[in-house]
């Protein structure tokens, strides 16, 4: 060990500080990390907890996202599920139907390029990247409309790709919901 | 200072970084793939290892849960860029042979003065996917299923590969000076409807998306309209049916005469 004799005053007060400021740091990391672990719990936005594939060029063959499963589903639980896909130049389905104040994952892919997927007038905003499904968890609060519009250019035809999107009431979309296992709101 | 090395365990500074720095990494990790994880009711994992690898990002096949099956046939058939661009000589002259047959009605060289459609020219995809689709039941036509009832894949592959090799004919009405409907060109954004020529070719090609240059406006009419009223629904996924539901009787009947006069 060093002696101590040749140390003046100096070094205690540089000490210190440096402590301190190495506990502000730490305190700073401590913050960051518990604000992102708050949003993700507490916010409606979160990335997604789990990487799904699924084969581009035959998502119209078999799985979930075939023609006639595509829509809106009323869940035992009460909850509803929407399957879409994006395409060059289309949403399948054109126009989807859900409910307000009803818990919705939306679950979705490409099938050929990397589209977008923005419902305008609410937080969700997300990517269709071809071989993986896009999976979001989503509440609307009020009945109306909205357009879904491909946010991501997609080839030549971009911009004339977008999709509807109608929040309806509760008691109607169980209505419907009866009637049919598959929603939308084609025409 | 001192003379005692920095990096050294006996130095306090040193390992009180080290340390904390370390804790917080664990702690993170710890919350980040096992706590957070496992707090998202959505999620379903089955324990600490899934709650790992799904926050890690490990991919896997989505779950296949019971899915609605069609009441209805639908295309099988996979479509690709690269689907039947490289034609071979056997093949274009066993399709010669067996194009024949279809001379009657699409005409000798592939043209048809008919309302049967055009087939010379088209591309060889098309063709094959059209000529499966019949034969599978997708789409429908009492004139024309019959005759890709008995084919096998190859023959229609080969048949493909034949009127691909054919020149394309224009047709009596042609007429290049024509102005293309604005439809075609730039679409109807405000409907949902992209340009035609953004998948039919002019613009862009989208992998199986018929020539329609030269082919019978009654045709064309008589396709757009099944498609808008769901009577063919051999497109993958609705891409075509998708547009043709947004547009007007008056946009269709432009359309039709316009590629008419088309080469
Ligand atoms: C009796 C007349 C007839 C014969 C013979 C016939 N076709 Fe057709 N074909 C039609 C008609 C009519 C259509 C249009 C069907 C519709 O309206 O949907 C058609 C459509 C097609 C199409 C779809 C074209 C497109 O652009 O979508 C292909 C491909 C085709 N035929 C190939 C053949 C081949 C190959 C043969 C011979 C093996 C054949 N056809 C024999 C009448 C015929
Ligand atoms: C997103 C790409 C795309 C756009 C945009 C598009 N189509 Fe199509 N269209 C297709 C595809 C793909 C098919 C073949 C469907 C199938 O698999 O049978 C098709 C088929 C057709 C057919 C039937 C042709 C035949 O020989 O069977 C007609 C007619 C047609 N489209 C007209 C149009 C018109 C008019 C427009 C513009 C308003 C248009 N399409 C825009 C992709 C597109
Ligand atoms: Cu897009």
């Amino acid at each position: 060990m060093a002696t101590e004799t040749d140390h003046g005053p100096g070094e205690a007060v540089a000490a210190r500080i440096e402590r301190r400021w190495a506990t502000l740091s730490i305190v700073i990391v401590g913050v960051l990390v518990g604000m992102a672990a708050y949003i993700g719990i507490h916010q409606a936005t979160m990335p997604q907890g789990r990487v799904e594939t699924a084969d581009p060029k035959t998502l119209h063959l078999s799985g979930e996202f075939i023609e006639s499963n595509l829509g809106s589903e009323m869940q035992a639980d009460g909850s509803v599920t929407v399957r879409a896909i994006g395409q060059q130049y289309s949403f399948t389905p054109q126009c989807i139907v859900v409910p307000a104040e009803t818990p919705i994952t939306f679950r979705a892919t490409s099938a050929d390029v990397v589209h977008g997927f923005l419902i305008e007038g609410t937080n969700i905003n997300t990517m269709l990247v071809p071989g993986y499904v896009t999976d979001l968890p989503v509440r609307f609060k009020t009945p109306g409309d909205h357009v879904m519009p491909c946010q991501e250019f997609c080839g030549i035809g971009h911009q004339g790709m977008w999709g509807k999107v109608k929040v309806v009431d509760k008691s109607k979309f169980r209505d419907m919901a009866a009637a049919k296992r598959r929603l939308t709101c084609v025409d | 200072m001192s003379d005692q090395p920095l990096f050294s365990v006996r130095n306090p500074w040193f390992g009180i970084s080290v340390g904390v720095t370390a804790a917080i990494a664990v702690l993170s990790a710890v919350a980040g793939l096992i706590w957070l994880p496992l707090a998202q009711p959505d999620l379903k994992l089955a324990g600490v290892w899934d709650a790992i690898c799904s926050a890690a990002g490990v991919p896997r096949a989505a779950v296949q849960e019971a899915s609605i099956k069609p009441d209805f046939k639908t295309s099988n058939v996979v479509m690709t860029s690269e689907m039947l661009t490289k034609a071979d000589q056997v093949s274009i002259g066993r399709g010669a042979t067996l194009a024949q047959r279809c001379a009657i009605c699409h005409g000798p060289q592939g043209v048809s003065d008919a309302h049967s459609p055009n087939l010379a020219g088209q591309f060889a995809a098309v063709t094959y996917k059209e000529l499966n689709d019949f034969k599978t039941g997708a789409r429908v036509s009492v004139v024309m299923s019959p005759f890709a009832a008995a084919m096998s894949d190859q023959d229609m592959k080969d048949v493909a590969a034949y009127y691909a090799f054919l020149p394309r004919v224009p047709s009596n009405s042609l007429d290049t000076g024509r102005p293309a409907p604005a439809v075609v060109v730039t679409g109807a954004p405000m409907r949902n409807i992209p340009p035609c020529g953004s998948c039919h070719g002019d613009i862009d090609n989208k992998a199986g998306s018929p020539w329609l240059g030269g082919q019978s406006a009654v045709y064309i009419k008589a396709q757009i309209e099944a498609f808008a009223s769901g009577a063919r629904r051999n497109d993958i996924s609705e891409q075509m049916r998708n547009i043709a539901r947004q547009m007007t009787a008056e946009e269709i009947d432009q359309v039709a005469h316009y590629y008419e006069a088309q080469p």
